[in-house]
């Protein structure tokens, strides 16, 4: 019964049509243009792909094109991973009420994959439509290795997706996750800034193991020994299948509710931790000091805040410590690394705890407009709940410097937290008013993926520099002066205007509570269509 | 003379246990709906009603127990099940961005109706709920009442066996609350069961012939509506009572 598959196709295509997005015409045409560039650079991979598998000679192709396979599959399980975001997925929720069977869920869940890996499939295309027109390659290879290759993929994608929205379901195995992840993508930069050893250079002028499935898409698409490798290629694809479907079965019937009472039920009530959420009510009144409260409580117990946390001094320090290392031994000015990471940091936090302030609240943001509360201290509280996790955050970051024995002088700590702070300052200024512009639900309970729209998101990446601008100010001075007072001057100057530009963003925002509050609420209490974004 | 197989009823649950985290939600729980009658269960708030009947709709793995619905086993023949069933949760299942009637299409062809047959079905449903008159707005724009509504329609779309509904009435003005009532009342009469949650006890007096409570995840009282209300009694008293919550309302000074 194809036609149940066709009828959540059919919803989704529906959904998106009716979909008014909030941003307007302008913010229609701003995706359209990120879209553009991103698929535009993966069509330029492509075209090199085209290019190399159309005028290599047999034997480089049969070293390349497996590791070239090799490098799609990793980029096609890992990426989204690594992105912080899953990607799209079916709302089990909803459709569990259905007489669906579990195939034809299965197939819209590889169709999911399939679009979350458009750009390798773009790639692939390129490599493929290079080989059949290389006189060296028969057309039959790259035609039976292809489609076998990016089945592999897709039944692996799904069983790995699966497997770790379950696992990441579990408190400590997702706080161990993250950091297998850290280690996972820290390493390629630890390889590159420590010097390749020669072992690993000699590992990769050869071939990788021919029991690989890239190594047999590889033979197989240059037409060596091609039975044998088609037949072993059947058999990684047969085996990703089994995963997959295996995994996505056991997704459909894992009760993830279930899963967090339990974690909830063995948490211990630490004293110390309920001394701190109390803290606020002792240095302001209610109800900022309320609200203040509320956000340390429930960012501090949201699956997905806690991740970003972690990831901001573990992912933070891991990453940028090759290159930092290296230009600390050259005497160089690693010293400002301090600063790096928490600015890394901070751009880590800014997805959950600025951009969109209302997110993790959905529905009960209708709190705010109901209660007799003014709704600058509503902002206020979310702003200042923020302030503590990313002072919190720098202190982390110092001390896990400190302990991997990176030289932190005392000015350049200062300097961290000076300069985190006057950011955050223009970062909040704005996020306040992002948040009631493009408002999106988060489900706090899934701990990976996006607080904000995929093109939002991109939008926000390309305002740093704009917002950054004063900051980076202070740096030029200190450069063109050579002077730390005219740094700080700058500095200091920057926190006025901050201050100045969030007092503006406040009175603005207050404005477009009032006027966009039903917007506001119901893009919060809203569910789209059949599938929803990661 | 051979004797008549005997018609499996339209729910067992035997020792049925849903637990969350160290709390069982629903605590052995066993249950028998006969099939054609208007089944209400009622209990007080988290007494387990929500977590029982979504186990029955299939969106909850109980954590043991066995559970027979129109005489197959849940969970190892879900689909078979859903496609007899018609379904109100507690909570939107709603897309929001769909209109009424798209969502209704959607529905249909969910339990595999013809594209023409759910179209005019859908149309027909929407006609009855009053949901016609704006045919382009979205679900997100609906109220509380209208979402119900259309909830309750989506129910109704494959003509199913047996109704799973948790608070259905809920939000629903008095004349939708009507219609939904009659709707029922008809379907019970062609041989379906309904098997509902509700608060408004006088609408289960009036509507139920049977009736369950269920206390802090276990069953108090099963049994026909007069068998519950032991004489005179209405059944608000009988289910305070039963559920002892029969204590002095105690003054709040500041109140």
């Amino acid at each position: 019964m194809a036609s149940q598959l066709f009828a959540i196709l059919w919803a989704q295509w529906k959904a998106l049509w009716n979909f008014r997005p909030a941003e307007g015409r302008t913010g229609r045409l701003l995706g359209i243009l990120m879209a553009l560039i991103w698929y535009g650079m993966w069509a330029m991979v492509a075209l090199g792909a085209w290019f190399a598998t159309e005028t290599l000679d047999r034997e480089r192709l049969r070293i390349g094109v497996p590791w070239g396979l090799m490098a799609v599959s990793v980029y096609w399980q890992l990426a989204p991973i690594l992105s912080a975001s899953l990607g799209a997925t079916i709302d089990i929720k909803k459709l569990l009420l259905y007489p669906i069977p579990v195939g034809q869920l299965f197939v819209m869940e590889l169709l999911l994959r399939a679009v979350a890996g458009l750009e390798m499939l773009l790639v692939l295309a390129g490599g493929f439509l290079g080989l059949l027109r290389n006189p060296a390659v028969p057309v039959w290879g790259p035609l039976a290795a292809v489609p076998l290759f990016i089945a592999f993929n897709l039944f692996t994608a799904a069983g790995v997706r699966n497997l770790l929205e379950r696992l990441l379901a579990y408190k400590r195995v997702r706080e161990a996750l993250v950091f297998l992840f850290v280690l996972a993508a820290a390493l390629p930069q630890i390889l590159v800034y420590s010097g390749m050893p020669r072992t690993a250079r000699r590992f990769f002028a050869q071939s990788p193991s021919f029991l690989w499935p890239w190594t047999a898409a590889g033979r197989i698409a240059v037409a060596e020994h091609a039975l044998p490798f088609l037949v072993l290629l059947a058999a990684w694809t047969w085996l990703a299948w089994l995963f997959g479907i295996a995994q996505f079965r056991r997704g459909l019937s894992f009760d993830f509710a279930a899963r967090s009472a339990a974690d909830r039920s063995t948490a211990r009530d630490r004293g110390w931790v309920e001394a701190l959420y109390r803290a606020p009510r002792l240095l302001l009144a209610d109800p900022l000091a309320a609200l203040l409260e509320k956000e340390l409580r429930s960012l501090s117990r949201t699956p997905r805040f806690r991740l970003v946390f972690l990831m901001g001094f573990s992912f933070g320090v891991l990453i940028w410590w090759p290159l930092l290392r290296s230009s600390a031994d050259e005497g160089g000015s690693a010293a400002s690394y301090p600063v790096l990471i928490s600015v890394y940091a901070l751009v880590l936090l800014a997805e959950a705890v600025i951009w969109n302030v209302f997110g993790f609240d959905r529905s009960a943001a209708q709190l705010y407009f109901s209660a007799p509360v003014p709704f600058w201290k509503v902002l206020a509280g979310k702003n200042l709940a923020a302030l503590v996790f990313i002072v919190l955050e720098i202190t982390l970051v110092t001390l896990v410097c400190l302990l991997v024995r990176l030289p932190m002088p005392g000015p350049r700590i200062v300097e961290a937290y000076l300069v985190t702070l006057v950011l955050c300052l223009y970062l909040q200024a704005f996020g306040n008013l992002t948040s009631l512009y493009y408002p999106r639900a988060v489900n706090p309970d899934h701990s990976w993926g996006r607080a904000s729209g995929g093109r939002i998101a991109l939008f926000l990446m390309l305002s740093y520099p704009l917002l950054g601008l004063p900051v980076l100010l202070a740096y030029a001075a200190r450069f063109a002066f050579d002077s730390q007072a005219a740094f700080y001057g700058v500095l200091a100057f920057a926190a006025a205007s901050g201050a100045v530009v969030y007092g503006v963003s406040m009175d603005s925002a207050l404005a477009t509570a009032e006027t966009r509050k039903e917007r506001l609420l119901a893009a919060l209490g809203e569910s789209a269509g059949p599938v929803v974004a990661e | 003379m051979e004797s008549m197989p005997e018609t499996p009823p339209a729910i067992a649950v035997r020792h049925l246990r849903k637990v969350y985290g160290e709390k069982a939600a629903v605590d052995g729980l066993t249950l028998s709906v006969p099939r054609g009658c208007f089944f209400g269960f009622l209990g007080p708030n988290g007494a387990g009603k929500t977590t029982t009947i979504r186990v029955l709709m299939g969106l909850a793995p109980p954590t043991s127990g066995a559970i027979e619905i129109l005489g197959l086993p849940m969970p190892a023949r879900a689909v078979e099940i859903k496609r007899r069933i018609g379904v109100v949760p507690d909570e939107s299942v709603l897309f929001d961005r769909l209109t009424g009637r798209e969502f209704l299409e959607f529905v249909g062809r969910m339990y595999a109706l013809d594209r023409r047959v759910a179209a005019e079905r859908a149309r027909e449903l929407l006609d009855l709920f009053e949901l016609q008159s704006s045919p382009k707005k979205l679900i997100a724009e609906y109220s509380k009442g209208m979402r119900k509504r259309v909830t309750m329609a989506a129910a109704l779309i494959h003509r199913p066996d047996l109704f799973l509904m948790d608070e259905p009435f809920e939000g629903v003005d008095a004349v939708g609350a009507r219609l939904m009532k009659d709707l029922l009342i008809d379907q019970v009469r062609r041989g379906a069961t309904v098997f509902l949650t509700s608060h408004v006890l006088e609408v289960v007096e009036r509507l139920c012939d049977r009736v369950a409570i269920i206390h802090q995840g276990r069953l108090v009282m099963e049994g026909d509506m007069a068998g519950l209300r032991n004489g005179s009694e209405t059944l608000e008293d009988a289910f305070v009572r039963l559920v002892g919550a029969e204590r002095a309302v105690e003054k709040l000074d500041w109140l």
